[in-house]
């Protein structure tokens, strides 16, 4: 079976317009969590967000585009996804080609529009918005396909926190079935009012910049990005560049309650048993780990939890939420270029504001920059429903 | 791959064989499920469900009483919209003042297939597909990928879509329901814009194995764009490649608007021959009816007879393969091929 090789990355966020910028922030310990600066909510001054700083005018104007019923998180993809395509060398012949295919996640869509939503959802006697076919999930696929002309296969996943971990497994395996011959993978959302209240109903936002894995942390915060990768199968490879292969992949659902992981971490163990076994790997052989990190107090403990069922003591391993905040269905794709560039340039990055380890499980993540050797790495995306995945990337 | 069971809840009854030959009305332009009584659900549960969860593991779980499936795999474009809306309603009408979390939790699309993992205590593969009017075709893609990965296992599909008031409105300022009271009895002779609003849910056991099967998924296609050519370009290249052009019994998404229909007439002259059935007189529009088609299918392969509402033009009397073209809103269309073996 050939393997399906990583040739494009591209990443948008709180800590960088590209990849470059996100790696030298990760190298440089530089948070991105801040006040909001350009968001509307009662919430701007007390819960802190890894916010990308660029208004959603500024960012039509950068992408040249106009269409009137585009949305923030519309727009946040095209970028990540225009330096992904361009990473790759996609020629517009191949992604007009039908065996070029768009998997895409997003779990906010156009509702970050949550006023316009509610007037229109309402229909209180005024026209409709511009926004009427943008409100969904699909929106943001549907605008990249179009707008970058890419003729294949599409499709959009939805499963909460775990969304774009899902369209990178999704797209590994329409290759290896011969559904396409490249695949453009990743996610995108951005800031909602419809996120920060839901999750401050849940009392899971931090009010401080988050401190993942750490024992008096408090909660998570909440961020936006896109991020995708272009993935092909190494015989159309050729002398291309190659920046990872994706060497396995694994899904499960935790089955314990709508919105918490169990307590031994039981969907989390099962992803990355999974994963390991597709990639016919052992535990042993993972170099290091991209957490999923939450900071929340029961994601945290639980996926220690996990983790050292599966390896005692654990790898180095960080969360970048505490740099990026946690950008829902964009997570699993954003944390992948992380992993990615761990792998490329085998280095790790240092956890941020960890200073105690959690009791029960005494986990600490790594501390500082420094050089390490990579060969395979893990990184897991949990979500609500249950929804667990996990994903190993290997040196080529 | 194959499918070996099947259910629906949908606007018409469906518990009884001959159950779809009177047709039930609309009511205000939408024509809503016909909900059963939801036996085995603990009470306490169903009342926090909305109703795409109630729908979507109600069609469920009676086929998961002797079965534990390898996978969970659920098409639907707006899972829990009105939940979603409620929760939005709040946020506006209280300021983002203290509110009730239970809403957000149910308003994520990956809830019907989450609460069918905890349900059934299922920790298998769980996914939602949320591609608009594709969800379903991509739901049956994945079954259909991990049935060739592992042919012994079974796997559950779903489509589920549900109307709340919210995406009806959105909908309808968007041009896609009639403005104009419509009977669905009479919904292909309007000659007009826009449809009627649905909801419903079908769910499918299939795996790999040809024994007892109640039929064969034997090729599926989507693609995206307005352009009518494309259409024909397509439904062409497919019939090409998948069929002898033998195809008794066409099954096509129109649905009353106007402005669809040169799709589904191009697909009809493409096969001439053929009988063609429509359904969304009894499923009303929504983006995953096409659904509601192969389930039909399922039934006609076991030997009932489709009502006379249900054909446009024939009768299908063979158990040849039969074709789904199904658009939504003329921007995403699929075409599925079934056969009975």
């Amino acid at each position: 079976m050939s393997r399906i090789l990583i040739t494009g990355i591209g990443a948008f966020s709180a800590i960088g317009d590209n990849v470059a910028a996100n790696r030298q922030a990760l190298i440089s310990g530089q948070s991105g969590i801040r006040t909001l600066s350009n968001f509307p909510s009662r919430y701007a001054g007390s819960l802190p967000c890894g916010e990308i700083t660029h208004s959603t005018d500024e960012l039509k104007q950068s992408s040249g585009v106009d269409d009137p019923g585009v949305t923030r998180t519309s727009l946040i993809a095209l970028q990540a996804l225009r330096e992904a395509i361009a990473d790759a060398g996609l020629t517009p012949e191949q992604l007009r080609s039908s065996d070029t295919a768009l998997i895409n996640a997003s779990t906010v869509g156009g509702m970050c529009l949550t006023d316009e939503l509610y007037h229109d959802a309402n229909n209180d006697g005024l026209a409709g918005s511009p926004f009427l076919s943008s409100y969904d999930n699909a929106s943001v696929t549907l605008f990249l396909a179009q707008h970058l002309r890419i003729g294949g296969i599409q499709n959009t996943i939805n499963t909460a926190c775990s969304s774009s971990a899902n369209a990178i497994l999704y797209g590994a395996r329409l290759l290896r079935h011969g559904f396409a011959r490249r695949v453009i993978v990743g996610g995108a959302d951005s800031l909602a009012k419809f996120t920060i209240n839901g999750f401050k109903a849940l009392h899971i936002l931090s009010p401080a910049p988050c401190t993942p894995f750490d024992a008096q942390r408090t909660g998570l915060n909440l961020g936006e990005a896109g991020a995708y990768l272009v993935l092909e199968r190494e015989e159309d490879c050729h002398d291309k560049k190659r920046y990872a292969h994706c060497a396995g992949y694994g899904n499960s659902n935790d089955s314990y309650h709508p919105s918490s992981i169990s307590d031994e971490g039981e969907g989390p163990f099962l992803c990355m048993q999974r994963a390991l076994e597709a990639a016919q790997l052992a535990a042993g052989d993972i170099d290091a780990i991209n957490a999923h990190g939450t900071a929340t107090e029961n994601n945290d403990e639980t996926e220690s939890r996990a983790m050292i069922r599966h390896f005692g003591t654990p790898p180095p391993f960080l969360s970048t939420k505490a740099y990026t905040g946690h950008t829902l269905g964009a997570a699993g794709a954003l944390e992948a270029v992380f992993s990615i560039l761990q792998l490329q340039y085998q280095e790790s990055y240092p956890a941020l504001r960890f200073n105690e380890p959690i009791v029960s499980t005494g986990l600490i993540p790594s501390a500082s920059y420094r050089s390490l050797p990579v060969t395979h790495i893990m990184s897991n995306s949990f979500g609500f429903g249950g929804n667990c995945s996990s994903l190993i990337f290997s040196a080529v | 791959m194959y499918i070996h069971y099947h259910n629906c809840i949908f606007p018409q009854q469906t518990a009884l064989p001959g159950g779809l030959v009177t047709l039930l009305p609309a009511d205000g332009n939408q024509l809503k499920a016909i909900e059963p009584s939801y036996d085995g659900v603990p009470p306490g549960l169903l009342r926090r469900m909305g109703k795409a969860v109630r729908m979507g593991t109600g069609t469920a779980l009676p086929l998961l009483k002797d079965l534990r499936p390898d996978g969970i795999i659920i098409g639907t474009a707006n899972g829990g919209m009105e939940d979603c809306i409620r929760f939005l309603n709040q946020i506006i009408d209280y300021d983002e003042g203290m509110l009730t979390p239970g809403n957000f939790v149910q308003s994520t699309p990956n809830a019907i297939a989450g609460q069918l993992g905890l349900m059934t205590r299922n920790q298998c593969y769980n996914i939602t597909h949320v591609h608009r009017g594709l969800s379903f075709e991509q739901a049956l893609l994945d079954a259909a990928m991990l049935s060739m990965e592992h042919p012994h296992r079974n796997y559950l599909v779903g489509a589920v879509d549900e109307i709340a008031d919210y995406n009806y409105n959105i909908d309808l300022l968007g041009g896609w329901y009639k403005k104009h009271p419509q009977e669905n009895k009479d919904l292909y002779e309007a000659n007009s814009p826009g449809s009627i609003a649905g909801e419903g849910a079908v769910m499918l056991v299939v795996n790999g194995q040809p024994e007892e099967a109640v039929a064969r998924l034997r090729a599926i296609r989507s693609w995206h764009g307005t352009n009518p050519e494309d259409a024909r370009t397509n439904i062409e290249a497919f019939l090409q490649q998948y069929t002898d052009g033998n195809i008794p019994l066409l099954i096509t998404g129109e649905n009353g608007d106007n402005r669809l229909l040169p799709y589904y007439e191009t697909c009809e002259k493409l096969l001439p021959g053929s009988a063609v059935g429509r359904f969304k007189h009894m499923s009303g529009e929504y983006p995953t009816a096409a659904g509601i088609a192969l389930w039909l299918t399922c039934r006609l392969f076991e030997g009932e007879a489709l009502p006379h509402h249900f054909y446009k033009k024939g009768k299908e009397n063979t158990a040849g393969p039969v074709l789904i073209y199904n658009t939504y809103k003329g921007e995403q269309h699929s075409l599925i091929l079934l056969s009975k073996k």
